[in-house]
């Protein structure tokens, strides 16, 4: 009879491939526990039980960033058919439906939820989410863009303590950069000030850069910039279509230089060291096994980069979708071969294999984006080019 | 340690996230910032721990789902309280006696 555990330091968690494939992390936010959470991680996902699920609590938001995923917030909402004919705007789950579904989930096994948005904080549900999250056990990971974690609602959050910690994404390491993409003046200040308010108040907070073209120039800036306050901190480069369809979001990535130049200066330790091997357990991604997501609307995605819907849980109990729904039933079938752009591409090994830019690129799970083959082409090239000391 | 564990009553901290996995019960501390993983015996004690328990009662109630000696399983499960007590997942409930 022994209780197994097994303390780690905080280590930086950076991502070697720049991607949210299937950003465990994302929602669960215990890297200090790594080595047992990943292998926690295994188990669930060989038994698919849906350990992390991503809970998307409102799509409003308080800024306007350029690359945003989920909508293009100059246009109108989605709208869905109604008996009569005419386009009514999608509902949101109600903060019932969320609470009753909270429960499900727990039912179901998950233990880790991420909640997120648009801006999570913008949501009156976000409290009440909260308390039942509590009362069922289950921890919790606030992403946001951090600009309302003034004071009160900063010590407000602190007080849960089943709350592993604030993901916050930043876009730049100077006010104008960051404030240029997110559109809002002073979101930068406001953001830092969050992040550091958080963690005086002994909540784990974790920085999210965003790297595209308009601030690709400060990246090594943004790194020692937590590096310098010792916060741990990931780093994506790829910039998705938005989940409306659209795709204003795509000018903000980077050309194929600047990708380049990236990788060969600031993201130059992010690149795998020497040749890889790729095998169908590294290709495979916890989508539909520990993972998945649930949309604003209810849509039961298999996670929250990937909007293709198995479900709705207005229409059907989560745990059917979760067990039978043709999208994951799919998705768990998934071999290597059914890739047929990947399997046979030599630059596999060193790819992030980014589902969510694929389908949201392509339209197809099992499809590619370009851009996703671009950077795992640069970083191939420059982890297998000769080495100074070779 | 042992004597507390023997005398005291216990009961495990409400606010602190877990599940249960197969056998395996996995506890979430986030302010440690720990992960625990607890084997099927020591989650049925966690499990236990819901409500205000002693020593004398856990006993008496693993005594009937276990097939194990009565001293061992009173020196095992003294041992798993106090190494849950040792990382503060479980709580003087009051009600020593």
């Amino acid at each position: 009879m022994t209780l197994n555990a097994r303390p780690t330091a905080l280590a930086l968690a950076r991502d070697a491939d720049g991607g949210p494939t299937c950003d465990d992390s994302a929602v669960v936010g215990m890297e200090s526990a790594h080595e047992i959470v990943g292998r926690v991680q295994s188990k669930a996902s060989a038994q698919m039980v849906p350990l992390n699920v991503s809970f998307e609590l409102t799509l409003n938001c308080n800024i306007r960033c350029l690359h945003c995923y989920n909508l293009d917030r100059d246009e109108p909402r989605p709208a869905v058919a109604s008996a009569s004919g005419c386009g009514a705007p999608k509902q949101e789950l109600s903060l019932e439906e969320r609470l009753a579904l909270l429960q499900n989930l727990r039912d179901a096994g998950t233990l880790f939820v991420g909640f997120t948005g648009g801006e999570v904080l913008t949501s009156p549900h976000l409290f009440p989410m909260l308390d039942r999250a509590r009362e069922l056990n289950i921890a919790v990971q606030v992403l946001t863009n951090g600009t309302m974690l003034h004071p009160g609602m900063a010590s407000r959050l602190a007080a849960y303590r089943n709350i592993t910690g604030v993901s916050i994404s930043i876009y730049g390491a100077t006010p104008d950069v960051h404030d240029g993409i997110t559109q809002i003046p002073g979101s930068w200040r406001r953001t830092w000030d969050g992040a550091r308010r958080m963690r005086r108040l002994g909540v784990a907070v974790r920085l999210k850069f965003i790297v595209m073209h308009q601030n690709a120039h400060e990246t090594a800036a943004m790194r020692a910039a937590a590096s310098a306050e010792d916060f741990p901190y990931t780093v994506d480069v790829t910039i998705t279509p938005r989940h409306d369809g659209t795709r204003g979001s795509l000018v903000t990535r980077m050309d194929d230089g600047q990708l380049e130049e990236l990788y060969r200066g600031p993201l130059r330790d992010m690149v795998p060291a020497g040749k890889r091997q790729m095998t169908e357990e590294r290709f495979s991604c916890n989508c539909a096994r520990g993972n998945c997501a649930i949309s604003a609307y209810g849509d039961v995605y298999p996670c929250i980069a990937v909007p293709w819907a198995a479900g709705n849980v207005r229409e059907q109990p989560f745990i059917d979708i979760w067990r039978e729904s043709p999208v994951f039933q799919r998705i768990r079938g998934l071999r290597i071969a059914d890739y047929p752009a990947c399997a046979p591409c030599a630059d596999k090994p060193y790819c992030s294999r980014n589902r969510g830019a694929a389908f949201n690129y392509s339209g197809d799970y099992t499809g590619v984006d370009p851009f996703v083959c671009k950077t795992a082409a640069i970083t191939r090239a420059i982890a297998t080019e000769p080495q100074p000391s070779d | 340690m042992s004597e507390a564990v023997a005398t005291g009553r216990w009961r495990r901290d409400t606010e602190l996230p877990f599940q249960r996995l197969d056998e395996e019960t996995i506890v979430v501390d986030p302010r440690s910032r720990e992960v625990h993983l607890l084997n099927e015996t020591a989650g049925r004690i966690w499990e236990l721990l819901a409500k205000p328990l002693s020593l004398d009662d856990l006993v008496a109630t693993m005594a009937e789902e276990y097939d194990a000696d009565a001293a061992e399983l009173r020196a095992e499960i003294t041992e798993c309280l106090s190494g849950l007590s040792d990382k503060a997942l479980v709580l003087a409930a009051g009600g020593a006696r």
